[in-house]
């Protein structure tokens, strides 16, 4: 294998082959070539390097420093200046706060190494269209010590010690989940990856499928070596087209080498993995509406029980899993369970990846242990809130989560801790606002995306989220009343306690943190027929 | 006779796209997905779910059952470029209703319809995993970000010149 | 049995049960919208729920086992509020025209508003006015009075298994359907009005009784629909002496509650203005009104006299297969005592005769062997030369209901394309006319590959081995050349009847209307006795005959040849027997068949036709 000198890697995720960074690759190997340098220097394609919203972004070795923002016109200053003469160009450096100096060995809060990157250890370093990188760093290192070294159960119960939960939001022993369907004597089960990540401020699964799709295929090996289940599918969402890409290309790849198809690594056990695309409904999340819509038919949940566990795709045993979770289940079985439960909380043991989303100055999804705190996240990897204002409130979970003030910056952000607090951790995905957000205008935001995504199976969801429309409508155009509040959490209770699946359940939980918090605000809105923060227009329907 | 030609083409490429998959129920979103991507106007025709009812022996109830429940299909003919615009939190928060009006303002439509001359259909969509790059939309299946009312007018108008 | 209790109330129910279900069977009235015996369970409008000890929040109670020992809070005020809340909001978009709706005094959502006490609705919301879909003549669709039940959906596809009306678009958008979002008449609906029948609304209403009467202004009599051989249950809702409109009775066996078109809304012949009120007597070439006793006597003196000039054998009498028992033994006593022939016949002669001819011959009995029901304990029916669906639609919704959901494999075999093909799991097309040769090519698979009832045939035949040497040559090949059909079909479909637990079958016209109609009746009989299908439930040899009581008229001796019971009117014994029941000198020679009478009747042999 050849040695290089450097190594520039040129982040291709959704957001930076926007900006175009393929067009910056193709000037960067080009100048390279012309300068004579291609034989000490390799320009990489990986997944995300983990910045958003700079345009296109390279990272180079050994300085471990980031260029953001970069255009195909800066590449000849880049190799000129970086890479033949070994001086950084400050302009294109990443830097944090923007009084900040620019630094070659960056303190940005953004800043890998600064995570514990378990689920993301790929992500921005290997070629994510390349099987051998994968397994140059390890990869289905882990498949074959399950398939040689260990029995199903016995994978089973490393998963359980670790103490795993599920990572899509209802946090579910993951371990537990894969014992149920063990359990179940069957010919046919089925692991299906939840990747329909439609949860609103949520794209840490996009993240990891663009960078690190074989990740997930070694999860989903896993799971159906421990299940005895011989037939996987990867349901994603109909929009993330490059994820769609990147993972037929993983699989096609693995059946390649033989870890997908029939007797992997010549062993007896055998497994084949579908793509499914899905049609644009977020209720399709949920597993048993997953299954639905996998079977062909409107996404509608079923009743539970039975669970999907026991009888689900077609009525057998299934394992429906998020393709975060799967992301970690190489790692833990490779160095133990041991070793995950010495990262992040007691409860609820690993790390969690969140999504900084909003009024901060450095958006991106970040992946540490969990027990982290939302100051940490907001001021220390969000760099604090942009423009300096002040912070107002973060909506923690996506539209189905919960607003959290300033009062809960210092709480850990895990399942079991948030819960405890009557709230919800979620996807992970952290949205932050700033003093000129109007929450009333937020709410209306939510409850129209309750109202879109309802299925409409069930009278409290499909009508209470049309009625609580409605109302909130009414407040943010001056017509509310002082009744609509009551009315309103009169509804989401009801929805909350008869709803048939989490979508109409959990539509309280934003609903009743955000009158906790500003109720002030809302009766401003209602008895003032004013918006202090200036966004609704008050008289408009 | 040119109309019986062209019938008779489509006819043909649909039957193509129905033999791509096996006649089971689980093919359905697939089938719709590929034929309705086959539709210049991004939508699907009652032949398109008489066929796909044939091949699949279930009855044309179901199939509009089906397709009406996702956002992606559409039984009405929609503008050659389909702009869905993203309308949850995110994107609210991060500008996206001023992004929204001036998009507007250069269709000369409002949401839901598709302008004059066939070229453009604007829809609200729900989160698109974009949230990055907020505000974002989708036309078609290529997805923009970081919008602001000036990228928005360049984005439109690098279409309406690939629409010529 | 399992025990448990609701609201303090120790209740005893079978296991496999639903709370709700328990709560119904005991007088317990748990509130419910979506839920309807005999459709799959929806847990859609939320009203029933209730609470379980040890158990948080609470759970639809259509949707949860019974378990050992359960004990259930159906009432409190928690789920009060909560149903009521459900309700209201229902009622806050629903079309309030109870005035003029035909479901007032007999609507379910009615029901529970006043029984919840809604005196206020609150989140009253304008929806724009739907318009009616009245392009059906008998079946009416009112949108603005749907509540998204969904039991309108579900009969159509579990009861009909039409699959025309389902669910669209999702959330409050949400509405019913018909097949292309068209209107109802422009679908494949057959008017069955299962549909109308679920709907706890007046969303679906039967269009020729709008306006016709008031739910509380009906008497009702149930009684057998007067057209095909199902012979389903039916509840005239009669107002002033008119039928206003029919109720599938929901405990009538053979049909539970469904009806096809004719037997739901084919009712307008009882009061045709067409339809005779007196009597009438033709005098000088024109009809003219007379009474009963005119015409009773004139009728009767004709009788005589012709009888005494002509002799008894220029007498004859048609019976009616739509008549009762008692009107059918009457008939054919009076033409055998009073005109003292045994020319008396019915139209069974042109259907089903080969079926009782050869039934008798096999059996000694020519009926169905098995009930209506049984065909959903089956586990394969051979279905032939019957359009099911076409001709009794309610067993043919039944066919097509177990085939889907509950697994049952169909064999049909007939030359047509039909409607049951496509539930089918083996479809064998034959040439018409070659029946005995297929049901023989079955057979002759069956015993070369030895999957015949041994024990069955042993005890319960005879004539095997004559049997055997005729079936031997009936090979697969031999039959693909008469009839056409692939042996490599022949042979599935002959190990998947003979394998099958239990296998019925049913057949109609396409087997008894042919020259060899008697042969292929026999041939059908041997394959259900070759394989023990005969005598078990869910198994048997099914015809499916005509009329509503072509049975009757044949067991009650509407016959040439019989009298009432099948038994021989050559047979001298027996015909002592009833000469001496009914005190009269009968005639010992067998009367003419209705093909004979009419031929007769044209030669001038017949004088007097009744």
């Amino acid at each position: 294998m050849r040695l290089y000198r450097s190594h520039v890697l040129v982040g291709m995720d959704t957001f930076t082959l926007l900006a175009g960074a393929r067009k910056v690759k193709e000037h960067l190997i080009r100048q390279i070539e012309k300068r004579g340098l291609s034989d000490e220097i390799k320009v990489l394609e990986t997944g995300s390097l983990g910045i958003t919203n700079r345009g296109v972004v390279l990272l180079i070795y050994p300085e471990g420093c980031y260029y953001v923002n970069v255009k195909p016109e800066d590449v000849p200053e880049i190799v000129e200046e970086h890479l033949l003469k070994g001086r950084t160009v400050q302009r294109l450096l990443f830097k944090g706060e923007l009084e900040r100096k620019a630094v070659a060995l960056p303190e940005s809060p953004l800043d890998v190494r600064r995570q514990s990157r378990v689920v993301l250890q790929n992500c921005g370093v290997i070629d994510p269209e390349n099987i051998d990188e994968y397994i140059g760093r390890g990869g289905y290192e882990a498949l074959e010590r399950a398939l040689f070294q260990m029995k199903p159960q016995e994978v089973i119960e490393q998963v359980k010690r670790s103490g795993l939960v599920g990572r899509g939001g209802a946090g579910f022993p993951t371990g537990l989940k894969w014992e149920i369907s063990a359990k179940v004597a069957s010919e046919e089960k089925y692991i299906i990856c939840n990747a329909d990540e439609g949860e609103p401020g949520t794209f840490k699964d996009r993240v990891i499928m663009e960078g690190d799709p074989h990740r997930v295929i070694e999860g989903m090996l896993l799971a159906g070596y421990a299940v005895g289940a011989n037939k996987g599918f990867i349901y994603i969402r109909g929009e993330y087209a490059l994820s769609i890409q990147r993972m037929e290309k993983a699989i096609k790849q693995a059946y390649e080498y033989n870890l997908l198809g029939s007797n992997i690594l010549e062993t007896n056990f055998s497994f084949d993995l579908e793509m499914r695309k899905g049609a644009g409904a977020y209720v399709c999340g949920e597993e048993t509406a997953l299954i639905e819509s996998l079977e062909g038919k409107r996404g509608e949940p079923r009743n539970k029980p039975p669970y999907p566990g026991t009888c689900g795709l077609w009525g057998k045993p299934t394992v429906v899993n998020n393709v975060e979770t799967l992301a970690n289940i190489p790692s833990i079985i490779v160095k133990g369970a041991d070793w995950f439960r010495s990262l992040g909380t007691k409860e609820t043991p690993g790390t969690k990846l969140y999504t900084i989303l909003g009024h901060v100055v450095n958006q991106g999804v970040i992946e540490v242990e969990t027990g982290i705190t939302l100051r940490k996240i907001i001021f220390d990897y969000g760099g604090g809130m942009k423009n300096g204002r002040e912070f107002k409130a973060a909506l923690v979970g996506g539209a189905a989560g919960c607003f959290l003030g300033k009062d809960m910056l210092d709480v850990k952000m895990d399942y079991t801790t948030l819960k405890s607090y009557k709230a919800v951790l979620g996807s992970g995905a952290v949205l932050v606002m700033d003093t000129s957000t109007c929450i009333v205008d937020m709410l209306r935001c939510i409850l129209d995306f309750f109202k879109r995504e309802s299925c409409g199976k069930c009278v409290p969801c499909r009508m209470g989220t049309d009625r609580l429309y409605r109302l909130i409508v009414d407040i943010s155009s001056g017509k509310g009343t002082k009744d609509h509040p009551k009315l309103m959490l009169e509804l989401a209770q009801m929805m909350n306690k008869a709803s048939f699946c989490p979508l109409g359940q959990s539509v309280l939980l934003p609903l009743s943190s955000a009158f906790k918090y500003f109720e002030d605000e809302v009766m401003e809105h209602i008895l003032d027929k004013r918006c202090p923060a200036g966004v609704c227009k008050m008289g408009e329907k | 006779m040119v109309q019986n030609l062209a019938n008779s083409k489509l006819k043909e490429r649909r039957e193509k796209i129905l033999r791509r998959y096996p006649p089971k129920r689980d093919s359905l979103l697939y089938i719709l997905h590929d034929l309705q991507d086959l539709n210049p106007q991004n939508y699907l025709t009652s032949e398109d779910v008489k066929a796909v009812s044939e091949y699949l022996g279930i009855s044309v109830g179901e199939v509009e059952s089906v397709i009406s429940f996702y956002s992606m299909f559409s039984r009405k003919p929609r503008g050659r470029y389909v702009i869905r615009f993203c309308s949850s939190p995110t994107c609210h928060l991060l500008e996206g209703p001023r992004v929204l009006e001036e998009l507007k303002k250069l269709l000369g439509i409002e949401v839901g319809q598709t302008t004059g001359d066939g070229l453009f259909t604007l829809e609200m969509t729900s989160c698109l995993g974009a949230c990055g790059v907020a505000p974002a939309m989708m036309i078609n299946d290529e997805i923009y970000g970081n919008l602001t009312p000036f990228k928005v007018k360049e984005i439109i108008e690098s279409y309406r010149k690939k629409g010529k | 049995m399992v025990s448990l209790t609701i609201d303090g109330k120790p209740i005893k129910t079978k296991k496999g049960s639903t709370i709700l279900e328990a709560a119904l069977d005991n007088g317990i009235e748990i509130p419910h919208l979506c839920y309807h015996k005999g459709l799959s369970v929806a847990g859609a409008c939320r009203l029933c729920l209730v609470k379980i000890k040890g158990r948080p929040g609470m759970v639809a109670s259509c949707l949860t086992e019974v378990a050992e020992g359960m004990e259930v809070i159906a009432f409190d005020e928690e789920i009060d509020e909560t149903r009521r809340l459900i309700v209201e909001l229902i009622l806050s978009e629903h079309k309030h025209d109870c005035l003029v709706c035909e479901k007032n005094g007999q609507c379910e959502l009615q029901d529970l508003a006043y029984r919840l006490g809604i005196d206020r609705v609150r989140f009253s919301v304008e929806k724009p006015n739907e318009e009616l879909d009245n392009s059906s003549e008998v079946i009416l669709r009112d949108p603005n009075r749907c509540i998204l039940c969904g039991r309108c959906v579900r009969s159509c596809a579990e009861i009909a298994v039409q699959d025309v009306l389902k669910f669209a678009n999702r959330g409050s958008e949400m509405f019913i359907i018909a097949g292309l979002n068209q209107l109802l008449a422009e679908t494949d609906c057959v008017f069955c009005g299962a549909c109308v029948q679920a709907c706890p609304t007046g969303s679906l209403t039967e269009k020729l009784a709008r306006f016709q009467g008031r739910s509380w202004e009906f008497r009702k009599v149930r009684t057998t629909c007067p057209y095909c051989g199902v012979g389903c249950q039916i509840e005239l809702n009669i107002k002033d002496d008119r039928i206003v409109k029919v109720y599938g009775v929901e405990e009538g066996p053979e049909n539970k509650g469904h009806l096809c078109v004719k037997g739901r809304f084919g009712f307008d012949f009882v009061h045709h203005e067409d339809r005779l009120t007196t009597p009438l007597i033709k005098r000088n070439g024109e009809f003219e009104e007379a009474s009963w006793d005119e015409a009773l006597d004139l009728v009767a003196t004709k009788f005589s006299q012709l009888k005494q000039k002509y002799g008894s054998d220029a007498l004859a009498g048609l019976s009616s297969a739509k008549c009762t028992n008692e009107e059918n033994y009457l008939f054919q006593k009076f033409v055998r005592v009073c005109f003292g022939t045994n020319n008396v016949d019915h139209c069974a002669r042109l259907c089903h005769s080969s079926t009782v001819a050869g039934l008798s011959r096999a059996f000694g009995s020519g009926a169905m062997t098995n009930s209506i029901r049984e065909f959903e304990k089956a586990d394969v029916i051979l279905i032939t030369g019957s359009n099911t669906t076409e001709n009794h639609p309610v067993i043919g919704s039944l066919l097509k209901h177990v085939a889907r959901y509950k697994g049952v494999k169909l064999i049909v075999v007939d030359p047509r394309e039909i409607e049951l093909t496509g539930y089918a799991t083996i479809w064998l097309r034959q040439r018409s006319g070659t029946d005995v040769a297929w049901i023989n090519g079955l057979m002759n698979v069956i015993v070369n590959e030895a999957l015949y009832d041994e024990e069955f045939i042993k005890s319960r035949t005879e004539n095997f081995e004559e049997f055997k040497k005729v079936i031997l040559k009936y090979t697969p090949d031999r039959v693909e050349k008469i009839t056409g059909i692939p042996k490599r079909k022949l042979i599935e479909a002959a190990r998947m009847y003979a394998r099958a637990k239990k296998a019925s079958i049913v057949f109609a016209m396409g087997i008894t209307q042919h020259i060899t109609g008697t042969d292929n009746v026999l041939s059908l009989a041997n394959l259900a006795m070759l394989c023990g299908n005969v005598g078990k439930e869910g198994t048997g040899v099914n015809p499916l005959r005509g009329q509503n009581n072509v049975q009757g008229a044949c067991d009650l001796g509407a016959l040439p040849d019989v009298y009432p019971g099948y038994q021989k009117v050559s047979d001298p014994k027996i015909r002592e027997k009833f000469e001496r029941a009914w005190r009269a000198k009968l005639s010992p020679k067998e009367g003419l068949t209705v093909v004979e009478m009419m031929n007769a009747a044209s030669e001038g042999r017949i004088k007097v036709f009744t």
